[in-house]
């Protein structure tokens, strides 16, 4: 579950723009894992792959926005609290 | 101010259960069944105190304040104790934690040991606020004050602090509950504190949902 939302914290912080590059080296994750996490992003329909001249880079969806959105009310909570999510 | 204190301590419940449904987090799930408790024992003191208010001249009036005042104390001792479980669940560090738990535990039982005639009240007719009942319910406040006490001083957010004040003022409810046959004033205050309590959790809540 975290690594999924590391993983949408760093496409966010990019603009919604991010190369695979970019959320390696952003989520700490090997590229074999990375592809790995991104295609069950994709199948989850809360990622998508852009083709932009050349270059593939990812996006969240709306529902992958909203779900990021849910995700950090959750976060602010539990931690209001003192948990950890 | 118990139907207001039932309102927020459902929404409470409702987030930490939108909470555990997206991160299947346990923690979460002992907050919800904590706060839903709660939300049902205010419901239920609320309404037998109206209706005992209403039916003042009638019998039976005291056997209903008695029921709600009963369900009441039972679900905040179950909501405290889920939070408190939640808090041990989570650190792991059960060495200190349970012993905390049992000291606090063992100080309820020794003022109800203390006092032997009072003891045998605890299932006796519980009129209003009973000592003995607020006194346990003092400490397991206390002891979660504490714990996001420690939040706070180890995160200084903002949120945090109203989870802190919330449940330090709730632990100020409890004493002032306890104190009650010394004035009808510290009654009042006692509610106006639990009613504040709740208002912290309430502006909490709207922080942390807030679009940001």
């Amino acid at each position: 579950m975290r690594i999924y939302v590391d993983i949408m914290h760093v496409i966010q912080r990019e603009e919604n723009h991010a190369k695979s590059t970019r959320i390696l080296y952003g989520a700490n994750l090997s590229y074999d894992r990375l592809v790995k996490y991104l295609d069950e992003l994709k199948t989850l329909g809360v990622v998508e792959e852009v083709d932009d001249h050349d270059d593939r880079f990812y996006r969240l969806t709306q529902k992958g926005i909203e779900f990021i959105n849910q995700f950090r009310a959750v976060e602010r909570f539990a931690s209001a609290f003192g948990f950890v999510i | 101010m118990e139907f207001v204190a039932f309102i927020i301590a459902l929404a409470i419940a409702y987030q930490a259960l939108k909470g555990y449904r997206l991160t299947k987090q346990r923690t979460l799930w002992y907050v919800h069944f904590g706060f839903a408790v709660l939300s049902a024992g205010l419901l239920i003191d609320s309404l037998t105190g109206f209706l005992g208010i209403l039916a003042r001249s009638m019998r039976g009036t005291l056997s209903l304040t008695w029921i709600g005042y009963s369900i009441c104390f039972l679900a905040q001792l179950l909501a405290y104790s889920m939070l408190i479980y939640a808090y041990v669940s989570q650190t792991r560090t059960l060495g200190t934690t349970s012993t905390t738990v049992a000291l606090a535990s063992l100080i309820g039982l020794a003022t109800i040991q203390a006092t032997p005639a009072q003891g045998i009240r605890l299932l006796g007719p519980l009129v209003e606020y009973h000592p003995i009942p607020e006194i346990i319910l003092l400490f397991l406040a206390l002891y979660i004050a504490v714990q996001t006490g420690m939040n706070y001083s180890s995160t200084k957010d903002r949120s945090a602090f109203l989870v802190f004040l919330a449940f330090l003022l709730l632990t100020l409810s409890h004493l002032f509950f306890i104190l009650q046959p010394f004035g009808p004033l510290l009654f009042v205050i006692g509610h106006t504190l639990q009613l504040l309590g709740f208002v912290s959790l309430f502006t909490m809540l709207l922080r942390v949902t807030r679009k940001q």
